[in-house]
């Protein structure tokens, strides 16, 4: 039988068999079943219908169906509840062979959109019979089939998966290379940008999706023949075609135009999946496309990478940062690019400013770091998506460029003080008197540097330092910006970083009250008797704050000496037994010189406490001699001849003989022409030397300071674990100290010898320390 | 005819009787359930020949159909241990399944060809209960069945299912 003649006419019904006969039965059935597979779009009738129904039925439940074929298909011995239908069984599925086998050779005639169109319409044909069928054929499913496979006949399926196994078999075999080489050319002629009726494809990775078959469940379905028959080729052709274009393309276009076309392609292929192609395919899809259209170009997006960086293309970069995020390992090469970008960037910004590092201003400086922060985390954030290991590729290239640039070339410390210059050059008050808010977005600033100093020791030192010299001079700019700057390094460092640092602060405020205190307490007692010179005290704990005692003698004038003795009366019995030491070389004070001729107003000299003992030595008389003075003051005489420079240069005094230096010999007279432009003159101020002599003497204590860190986190390690090995207590050392500073391994073994030395520790075998309590 | 629940549906039986239900009704048995989901409903309006069934049988399994329209449906293969192992019916049903014997074979014959499973159920678990605790010789006696084992065999299957028995 062919089918071109079936589909002229339905076949008549023969006459209901006799339940016991096969061949009159599976007559009849054919004929039905004919019908359903053939002529469904004609309708079938109710007697039909139930016909086959019953005739099923009332074969398998006839006692003794005689085959007529004699050897017995069903076997001879009929035992027990043996289930009749094996028969049906098989000659359904000749029947369904011969229908294929028919169906095969009518494909031959077609090919390309043809025979997709062919496959379609059959497949839907089929299947929507084999669902009448399997109703039909329900008690043959019921029965013989369900008893089958509870004894485990391997084979055996339920009528509708057995149509579509014999599809599978027959058919399916016969013409699916066809099938699928149609498929492809329509993908093909689509990503060549024609128009195509997707939904044939979506019909046919619908029909292979059905026919996958789990053999060792036959309830269950796999996807096994349609990752075989279609995926594979699918991914392969997918794959081969965007070799082929991508090769084409990059040798006749630029990466940058590249990466769009592959930006696109890849786009397109995601919406490829969802307009017809199974949603399993996305994974293996985008891994075939991932292959050919980046990882194969890899290399030349890479080099790309750098051109990309020096001309600062940021959308190109997030492009090819997007399209090489897709493959495994594709971003780290980026990213060291990257790194040693940045770290270029930040030296070569530090170099321009560098010309003149003695006299680098440290806004100058911390600008230059921050400027080239801001451009490249601005970067991070629009080309790479804020992604955590460009961050960390940022943070490693800042604190290389911070730590070690031309600036600190000697060594990391400069990078530290520079940046507590700029902290107390903005927290000092100034005469351009910045915005509250723009402070302490500076601040905030800073503390970006801040968090990439390694020798963030070096910062305390200093910042201590200025500090203490804000809060004794009281020209810090508002209390607000200084506990705000407290408070975050805190954050940064914790409690103990900034435990002295809060301390002076509040040493200053206390001192404000005890003041308050004290005036009244002079106000009841002097009453008119004694006017005192108007004071104010600060009382700083000793070892908080980062100063010394005075470097010299000194015999204050009687003036102050009346006042301080007062003050210390008052203290002594407010804190009984505290003990109070002078910081003169601190002090300061005002005096009106009334002697000028030149102005109606007096002038008002601001002088350090030195100088006003020198001054006032010449309300005795105009002209006093060196050694007068020395012996009046007690100073010593670097100190006096400091002094006394100070007072020349200003020409408040004169000198005779005028050549040379203040020296033995010498005779100062009080100059009566003096002359200024302003009322106020201020005296107290430091030479440049000493600046200098200061910075350094801090450099040094930083050291020996390093020294105790060392020492004490050793001993602390080596109390809690009693016995280590000397390089474990090294490694262990670093860890403990590297949020200071980082320490050197010769350092290190220095502080562990001298603690041997000293019998906190002592040697055991096998390069094994011990402490010693 | 859209309201499902008011549809009819004409049977006839072998014996030439038409019998009108509702749908809902006839939808008990699987078979006309999965006819008319193929056939569509204009099925509806054509008779519904049940060659394998008479007036009389068909009739009681519709009144049994009728009482139990509202059953939940059991799904497709219930196999569950419960509905296979307890032999308890429910007492609607045991009223219902007191008939003379023949009767009771022709409703477990006509539910099995109307695939109404758990009709079938229901039958074969009252035959189960009226073969329980009987002696193979009250068996016979109860389904007159001739015995047609020599005393040999019948001694031989005997010692081969002695581990049933009670005890």
């Amino acid at each position: 039988m062919s089918v071109a003649t079936q589909t002229t006419t339905a076949p008549r019904m023969p006459p209901v068999p006799n339940r016991e006969d096969l061949d009159a039965t599976w007559k009849y059935l054919e004929t039905g079943v004919s019908r359903i597979m053939v002529n469904l779009q004609e309708g079938i009738d109710m007697t039909t219908y139930m016909g086959v129904y019953t005739a099923v039925h009332n074969f398998c439940t006839s006692q003794k169906a005689v085959s007529s074929n004699n050897q017995g298909v069903i076997g001879g011995a009929h035992r027990g509840a043996h289930l009749l239908g094996e028969d049906l069984y098989q000659n359904l599925i000749s029947y369904l062979n011969n229908y294929l086998k028919d169906l095969v050779v009518e494909s031959k005639k077609h090919s390309d959109e043809a025979l997709l169109a062919f496959y379609i319409r059959e497949w839907d044909r089929y299947t929507t019979a084999a669902k009448y069928v399997n109703h039909l054929f329900r008690y043959l499913n019921r029965h013989w089939v369900k008893r089958e496979m509870e004894e485990g006949k391997k084979n055996i399926y339920d009528v509708y998966t057995l149509h579509l196994v014999q599809w599978r078999i027959t058919l399916f075999s016969e013409v699916h290379e066809k099938v699928m080489g149609a498929v492809l050319k329509m993908v093909e002629k689509q990503r060549h940008g024609e128009t195509i009726e997707h939904n044939q494809i979506k019909s046919i990775v619908d029909s292979f999706v059905s026919l996958g078959l789990d053999e060792a469940d036959p309830t269950k379905s796999t996807l096994d023949v349609y990752r075989f028959n279609f995926e594979r080729p699918f991914l392969e052709a997918t794959k081969a075609f965007y070799q082929a274009e991508s090769t084409q393309f990059v040798a006749e276009n630029s990466i940058v135009e590249y990466m769009k076309k592959a930006e696109a392609r890849l786009e397109e292929e995601e919406q490829r999946v969802t307009m017809y192609l199974h949603p399993d395919i996305i994974l293996p899809l985008r891994k075939a496309c991932n292959v050919a259209l980046i990882a194969d170009h890899s290399t030349l997006l890479r080099d790309e990478f750098q051109v990309l960086l020096d001309n600062d293309r940021v959308e190109d970069m997030h492009r090819m940062y997007l399209l090489l995020a897709r493959i495994a390992d594709g971003l780290d090469p980026l990213r060291t690019k990257f790194e040693a970008h940045v770290r270029k960037a930040g030296l070569a910004s530090v170099s321009k400013v560098a010309a003149d590092a003695d006299k680098l201003e440290p806004k100058v400086y911390v600008d230059a770091l921050l400027e080239v922060h801001a451009q490249y985390q601005s970067l991070v954030k629009k080309a790479f998506r804020d992604e955590p290991e460009f961050t960390r590729s940022l943070d490693n290239a800042c604190k290389e460029f911070v730590n070690r640039n031309e600036i600190c070339k000697d060594s990391t410390s400069r990078s530290p003080e520079l940046l507590a210059k700029y902290s107390d050059s903005l927290l000092k008050k100034s005469a351009g008197g910045a915005e509250e808010s723009d402070v302490e977005n500076t601040l905030t600033q800073l503390m970006i540097v801040f968090k990439y100093i390694e020798d963030k020791d070096v910062f305390q030192k200093f910042y201590g330092k200025f500090l203490a010299r804000r809060l004794v001079n009281t020209n810090s700019s508002s209390d607000d910006a200084e506990t705000s700057m407290i408070s975050k390094l805190k954050e940064a460092c914790g409690f103990e970083y900034t435990n002295k640092l809060q301390r002076m602060f509040q040493d200053i405020q206390i001192s404000k009250d005890l003041n308050t205190g004290y005036k009244e307490f002079e106000a009841k007692l002097a009453d008119g008797e004694y006017k005192g010179i108007d004071a104010t005290y600060s009382i700083l704990g000793t070892g908080m704050w980062p100063l010394a005692p005075p470097n010299t003698d000194f015999t204050p004038p009687p003036e102050i000496t009346k006042a301080y003795e007062r003050f210390q009366n008052f203290y002594s019995k407010k804190h009984n037994g505290r003990k109070l030491t002078w910081l003169w070389q601190l002090c300061k004070g005002e005096v009106k010189a009334n002697y000028c001729k030149n102005s109606k107003v007096p002038y008002t000299f601001q002088v350090s406490t030195y100088q006003m003992a020198v001054l006032l030595l010449f309300n005795e008389k105009d002209s006093n001699s060196y050694d007068d003075i020395a012996k009046a003051t007690q100073l010593t005489s670097d100190v006096l001849d400091s002094t006394m420079g100070i007072f020349l240069k200003a020409k408040v005094l004169t000198m005779s003989p005028a050549e040379g230096k203040p020296a033995p010999g010498k005779t100062f007279n009080l100059n009566y022409d003096f002359k200024s432009k302003k009322i106020r003159v201020n005296l107290n101020i430091g030479v440049k030397s000493e600046q200098k002599q200061e910075s350094d003497e801090t450099h040094k204590t930083i050291e020996e300071d390093r020294k105790l860190l060392m020492q004490s986190a050793i001993v602390r390690i080596m109390k809690a674990r009693k016995k280590m090995k000397h390089t474990n207590l090294v490694s262990e050392c670093i860890s403990q100290i590297r949020s200071r500073f980082i320490p050197k391994i010769p350092d290190i073994k220095k502080c562990i010898d001298i603690l041997l030395e000293k019998e906190y520790l002592e040697r055991l075998d096998d390069d094994e320390l011990g402490y010693l309590a | 005819m859209s309201d499902v629940a008011n549809q009819k549906i004409t049977l006839v039986s072998n014996d030439n009787v038409t019998i009108t239900v509702d749908r809902l009704v006839a939808e008990r048995s699987m078979l006309i359930k999965n006819m008319l989901e193929d056939l569509g409903d204009t099925a509806l309006e054509t008779e519904v020949p049940i060659p394998n069934v008479n007036e009389s049988v068909l009739k009681k399994v519709i009144e049994w159909c009728e009482h139990h329209k509202a059953d939940p449906p059991t799904s497709q293969d219930d196999d569950s241990d419960s509905r296979k192992k307890t032999t308890d019916i429910e007492e609607w049903d045991q009223k219902f399944m007191q008939v003379d014997q023949e009767m009771l074979f022709e409703i477990i014959l006509a539910s099995n060809y109307l695939d109404i499973k758990p009709l079938l159920d229901v039958g074969c678990k009252t035959v189960a209960n009226m073969i329980k605790g009987k002696s193979p010789e009250e068996i016979r006696k109860t389904f007159n069945i001739t015995n047609d084992f020599t005393p040999e065999e019948e001694e031989q299957i005997r010692r081969e299912n002695e581990w049933a028995e009670d005890r």
